[in-house]
């Protein structure tokens, strides 16, 4: 009978030849799957406990932010206050740190303002390369 | 006259890339790739990322930096623990003794209100560990000329 003289064809070795496109699909898989996590931020030293000191009011420009995201400026040692847009604080810290390159840049943040509003301050005084940076909360 | 047999031999290696050590390339570098990484043991908690066109790459070894997260719920997470506000300090102040180096990331919800950071800041504050990144987003001028 002929279908019983028939002979079996199949290799019993492993291809060889596929395994390099098995092991770079595997390597190439977890190359695009992997991802660095990079910490990224906005940088800064707070001063140590019982470090407070004084400073003399005409080297403090305030930036009060309220809750709705305004920023109000107010120069050391006049009262006057003055509401400003976000993107020229900036223009304005740089006037004043040419001035007076002691100036601190205290950020003054109404405790229920959202934390963006106080970020969107921090980086536009950041931007503006000052490195004295004071971050406070408003007092009631 | 002698046979001037240099010209005549001919070259007998093969013009073919040899396929059979491919596969040993392959998995070695597959090895390497798997010994080499290094699986994060922290699980990320869904925020709203602050962002900040300032933003700068933090060049810090990676078991230096011990995240504090703070959800729009105001919830406190440090190494996957729910930590109350008060806190803080005990739990940091250890850290921060073994590892004199140690930056603390705030990875803070945009919408969380300040007195909560502010708590935060002060905490660490009493810890000792005054190296601290706000932990935010790159943003682009176009997106920050809108807001």
């Amino acid at each position: 009978m002929a279908v019983l003289k028939r002979k079996e064809r199949v290799s019993d070795e492993i291809p060889t030849a596929s395994m390099a496109d098995i092991a770079f699909l595997l390597l190439v898989f977890f190359l695009t799957t992997t991802v660095f996590n990079e910490e990224k931020g906005l940088p800064i030293v707070l001063p140590e406990e019982a470090e407070e000191q004084d400073v003399s009011a005409k080297n403090i420009i305030f930036f009060i932010v309220r809750p709705d995201g305004s920023v109000i400026v107010r120069r050391g040692e006049s009262e006057q206050e003055q509401v400003v847009p976000y993107n020229q604080i900036e223009s304005i810290l740089r006037t004043e740190l040419a001035a007076n390159e002691n100036l601190i840049a205290a950020i003054k943040t109404d405790p229920f303002a959202p934390y963006k509003h106080m970020i969107n301050v921090l980086d536009e005084v950041k931007l503006s390369g000052a490195d004295r940076i004071s971050l406070q909360m408003l007092e009631e | 006259m002698a046979k001037r047999g240099g010209f005549s031999r001919k070259s007998s290696a093969s013009e073919e890339i040899p396929s059979s050590s491919m596969a040993d390339i392959a998995f070695l570098l597959l090895i390497f790739f798997m010994v080499s990484t290094v699986f994060r043991k922290e699980r990320d908690q869904p925020i709203e990322w602050a962002n900040a066109e300032a933003t700068e790459k933090i060049d810090e070894k990676r078991k230096n930096i011990v995240h504090v997260w703070i959800d729009d719920s105001g919830t406190v997470f440090i190494n996957d623990q729910i930590v109350p506000f008060e806190s803080i300090a005990g739990v940091i102040r250890p850290l921060y003794t073994e590892n004199r180096n140690l930056v603390v990331a705030i990875r803070g919800d945009r919408e969380v209100p300040y007195n909560q950071i502010n708590t935060i800041t002060e905490q660490l504050q009493a810890s000792g560990a005054v190296r601290v990144t706000f932990a935010t987003r790159v943003e682009q001028r176009v997106q920050r000329a809108r807001r």
